[in-house]
């Protein structure tokens, strides 16, 4: 099976006009020349010889260069035909023994014109040149040869643009899938933000109730700027660890007028982390999840601790809370949309190498550890 | 893809076309095709094929011999020939010659008008020069003088002053020749082309190669003179100047080079040439034209044998020897493609002019297991393996080892063949460490005695390591005598040479030559020294494709 693309063809055929250029020149040249050398002789010339022309001292396989072609031709014909093997076998054979005969003419044509012998002589020639053990085979060794070679060039090329097109249809299929990927990550990604939009708007309700509207206002205001940050990002799957945590600065003002002076925020992070490649949107759920069930829980509980570090080829993010322990109930069960989401995406994006856990850090408190491959992200 | 074969119509037409001209030009005709007529102006002309490079030098002589000869022999005339018949010396450049008493000097009288083509005369100083030329080139064709006293030193540079080789121009006409040893063969020695007279100017003329653009240049005392030299070969005319050209019946020769004698056969038939010497073998093809042809066909003066060497083993007994000599077949050792080419012999020396080759063997195989027997070998039980020592180039020769096999059969002797390289079985062959050998002996001198020559060598330096008083006796006394009385004491020798059966002769080869019908006066000659002066042509009008083919 052939497989061209059409500027391939186009190539193609320009080669082959450089290649009949060549070739014509090529003859024009050594037809003049030879006429050139031979002109004494052409000319019958007294003294002139042919015998000491080119044209009869030159080695016959000059002939080859005329031959070249029509192999050329006869082959590209005969590969159409390679279902019909015989055909081509045959076709083949036939041409190897008229090569050799137009060989052994040529050779007999010198012997003719050296020897000064009329053309009717020919097939004498001819014939004696057999008992004289002058018939060469070897043309037909070196056209079965060529063809071969051909044949074996042939097939690999197709062997060759076969594998391309593998490769191709393989980048092809990756490419759909990173897209597919991609969508559904752009899907979770737009459950977070109602979710956290819900939490907000109700902790406003509420202060606006307690008539702190002056806090609702700076709430309000700090929602703005989180929102903005968020859709500056929103086509973005990853993001740096940097990027993130300011994210998480702001939304943790906002949430500090919500707990007004109880909340605490620590943040152990390792700067050499700062430039690494994160999921975005990755910690907030996580943060969300601290102050919901942990520091809202239990009014002694005010530390919200975020750390990074690298391990290795590993980056560790954990976010701790100081309140109450993991409901025995709860542990293992689910724990809301958002940390089921930043589940999700860790497994579409590093499948095994990346962790989400959850666990109680007795006697109080809760971390929640992330555990993803170290990349440094490419972005400036 | 398609799976129909399909060709572009106009591939296939060529692809068709190719076949089809292929095939014609292998199945063409090859009977009855036209032959040319002869071009204007040479209707007197004999167009003679070479195959093999010709040089206008009478010192370098390649092979084939009868080439060389006819070219040389055009161009230069030595200073006798030998008779056709005969096979005795007659004048040619020389008028008379005489010998002293102890036939140690040879005086010979040139012709007062013998004349070089540009009208100088030919004089003794002129032979001198040309044999002191040949003696100083570094060739093996030099032996051609070792009888001259002093000339193989002077060859070999042992004497460096040309005075001391035994070569006398005692005055234009008279030349003196001085010989170490007596040889009466010497006058008929003296017809080789290869001692040919040279011109003052012709060695310089062969150095610089100057005959190529100044034929004329070249001077040369034989019919013939020199007018034209291409690719194609050499033209030669009638020289006005010479002493018999009222006998000469050519206008003219041209040597025409072709590529094989087979190719040199074909001109022949197509009526572009006349003459092809050296055929190895007669032409079996079928003739590709009416144009009438005659293969000539003489023996060579050569033998091909086996050698004994009568100093080891059972060699030692003459019956051993006898009884390998007759078990063998001679007839069956000729193989069927060389029926025309080769002969049975049955003498060491083969028919000549003058002479006819003696019947001195005979094949009896019963003969040969008795003597066997007697010898202490019945059925070839007790003797040991014969060691046959040949060299490496005649792997292969079926010649060389078809004896063997015979004696295997037919007296139950074994032979080991050894092939072996020529360092190697020099060393053999001077240790005497071999049995028997095979090899060919080729005379240069048309004289029985060149070939009996080897059984008068010293023994360490011969195959076969025999030596007989008697016989190197009788061959001295031959070089003491002429005519009759010298053949007869060479028959002598041969006689009581072969009757020790030192050596076997197995075959002698023949020489072909294809002429056309038209060229007449062609003669035999065991050493092919045909001089075209004796040819000439009676043109035949060329005949129709109804009429036979002529027999060849």
């Amino acid at each position: 099976m052939k497989h061209s693309t059409g500027s391939g063809t186009e190539a193609g055929w320009r080669n082959a006009r450089w290649g009949w250029g060549l070739w014509l020149v090529g003859t024009i040249a050594l037809v003049a020349f030879l006429w050139w050398d031979a002109r004494a002789w052409l000319q019958d010339a007294p003294q002139a010889t042919f015998r000491t022309t080119k044209l009869n001292l030159w080695p016959l396989e000059i002939l080859w260069w005329l031959f070249v072609p029509a192999i050329l031709l006869v082959q590209r014909s005969l590969t159409r035909v390679d279902r019909h093997w015989p055909w081509a076998l045959g076709l083949h054979g036939l041409l190897a023994a008229v090569i050799t005969g137009l060989f052994i003419i040529a050779q007999a044509g010198r012997l003719l014109l050296v020897n000064h012998l009329p053309v009717s002589f020919l097939p004498v020639v001819v014939d004696d040149m057999r008992w004289l053990g002058e018939w060469s085979y070897l043309p037909a060794l070196i056209y079965l040869a060529v063809i071969l070679a051909l044949y074996a060039f042939g097939y690999y090329r197709e062997w060759r643009a076969g594998q391309r097109l593998t490769h191709q249809l393989q980048v092809a299929n990756a490419q759909l899938e990173t897209r597919l990927v991609r969508a559904s990550l752009d899907a979770l990604k737009m459950q977070l933000h109602p979710h956290f939009l819900f939490n907000t708007l109700n902790s406003i309700t509420s202060l606006i109730r307690n008539n702190r509207t002056r806090e609702a206002e700076d709430i309000v205001a700090g929602l703005g700027g989180l929102l903005r940050r968020s859709l500056d990002h929103r086509q973005e799957a990853m993001d740096t660890l940097e990027h993130e945590l300011d994210f998480l600065r702001r939304y943790f003002e906002i949430e500090s007028i919500r707990f007004q002076d109880r909340l605490k925020v620590e943040y152990e992070i390792d700067p050499k982390c700062l430039r690494a490649e994160v999921p975005s949107l990755l910690l907030q759920p996580l943060a969300e999840n601290a102050m919901k069930h942990g520091i809202s829980k239990d009014p002694a509980a005010r530390l919200l601790r975020i750390s990074a570090a690298r391990d290795g080829t590993r980056l560790v993010l954990t976010v701790y809370n100081d309140g109450p322990p993991l409901p025995k109930d709860e542990a293992a069960l689910n724990l809301g949309i958002g940390l089921q989401n930043s589940h999700a995406r860790l497994l579409m994006l590093y499948g095994d190498e990346a962790r989400l856990r959850l666990r109680d850090t007795p006697p109080h408190g809760v971390r929640a550890e992330i555990i993803l491959p170290f990349r440094p992200s490419p972005s400036p | 893809m398609t799976t129909t074969p399909r060709l572009h119509w106009w591939l296939s037409l060529a692809l068709l076309a190719l076949c089809g001209g292929v095939v014609v030009v292998f199945l063409g005709p090859q009977k009855f095709l036209p032959v040319r007529a002869r071009p204007a102006g040479d209707e007197n002309v004999l167009r003679i094929v070479y195959s093999q490079a010709l040089r206008p030098d009478p010192h370098v002589r390649p092979a084939p011999i009868s080439s060389y000869n006819l070219f040389i022999l055009s161009l230069w005339e030595p200073l006798v020939e030998c008779d056709p018949a005969t096979g005795e010396p007659r004048p040619a450049a020389a008028a008379s010659w005489s010998w002293s008493s102890d036939y140690r000097t040879l005086t010979l009288k040139l012709r007062p008008d013998a004349r070089w083509s540009n009208g100088d005369r030919v004089t003794a100083a002129d032979f001198v020069r040309g044999w002191l030329r040949l003696l100083r080139q570094r060739v093996a064709l030099a032996y051609a003088l070792f009888p001259v006293k002093n000339a193989e030193a002077y060859h070999r540079g042992a004497r460096d002053k040309p005075a001391a080789v035994g070569l006398r121009a005692l005055d234009d006409f008279t030349l003196q020749v001085e010989l170490d040893e007596p040889r009466t063969s010497l006058v008929a020695e003296l017809a080789d082309p290869l001692l040919a007279p040279l011109h003052e100017s012709t060695e310089k003329v062969l150095a610089e190669y100057r005959f190529y653009k100044q034929p004329a240049s070249l001077v040369t005392n034989g019919p013939f003179r020199l007018i034209g030299v291409s690719g194609d070969g050499y033209r030669l005319e009638s020289c006005p100047f010479y002493h018999g050209r009222a006998q000469v019946r050519l206008a003219g020769v041209q040597f025409i080079r072709a590529t094989y004698a087979m190719t040199g056969a074909l001109m022949v038939a197509a009526g572009e040439a006349d003459v092809v010497p050296s055929m190895s073998y007669a032409p079996e093809r079928e003739w590709p034209s009416n144009r009438p042809t005659v293969v000539e066909s003489e023996l060579t003066l050569g033998v091909a044998a086996n050698f004994f060497n009568v100093t080891r083993g059972p060699l030692r007994d003459l019956r051993v020897r006898r009884a390998l000599a007759l078990a063998l077949n001679r007839e069956n050792l000729i193989e069927e493609s060389d029926r025309t080419r080769m002969v049975p012999a049955w003498s060491w020396v083969p028919d000549m002019p003058g002479r006819k080759g003696l019947a001195l063997f005979e094949e009896n195989s019963a003969q040969a297991r008795q003597l066997l027997a007697e010898a202490g070998y019945p059925g070839g039980r007790g003797l040991p393996v014969l060691r046959m020592s040949l060299p490496l180039w005649m792997e292969g020769d079926t010649y060389a080892v078809a004896s063997t096999e015979r004696w295997f059969r037919e007296l139950g002797v074994r032979t080991y063949v050894a092939y072996e390289a020529p360092a190697a079985r020099n060393e053999r062959l001077n240790a005497g460490d071999y049995d028997i050998t095979y090899g060919s002996l080729v005379a240069t001198v048309p004289d029985a005695a060149d070939l009996l020559s080897t059984f008068t060598m010293p023994a360490e330096y011969t195959e076969t390591k025999w030596h007989d008083d008697e016989t190197s006796r009788l061959l001295a006394a031959a070089n003491h005598k002429t005519g009759v009385e010298r053949l007869a004491l060479l028959e002598q020798a041969e006689r009581r040479a072969m009757a020790a059966v030192p050596a076997v002769p197995l075959m002698f080869e023949r020489r072909h030559t294809l002429r056309s019908s038209e060229v007449q006066g062609w003669y035999g000659d065991p050493l092919a020294r045909q001089s075209p002066k004796r040819l000439w042509l009676e043109l035949v009008p060329a005949m129709s494709p109804g009429d036979p083919t002529p027999g060849t």
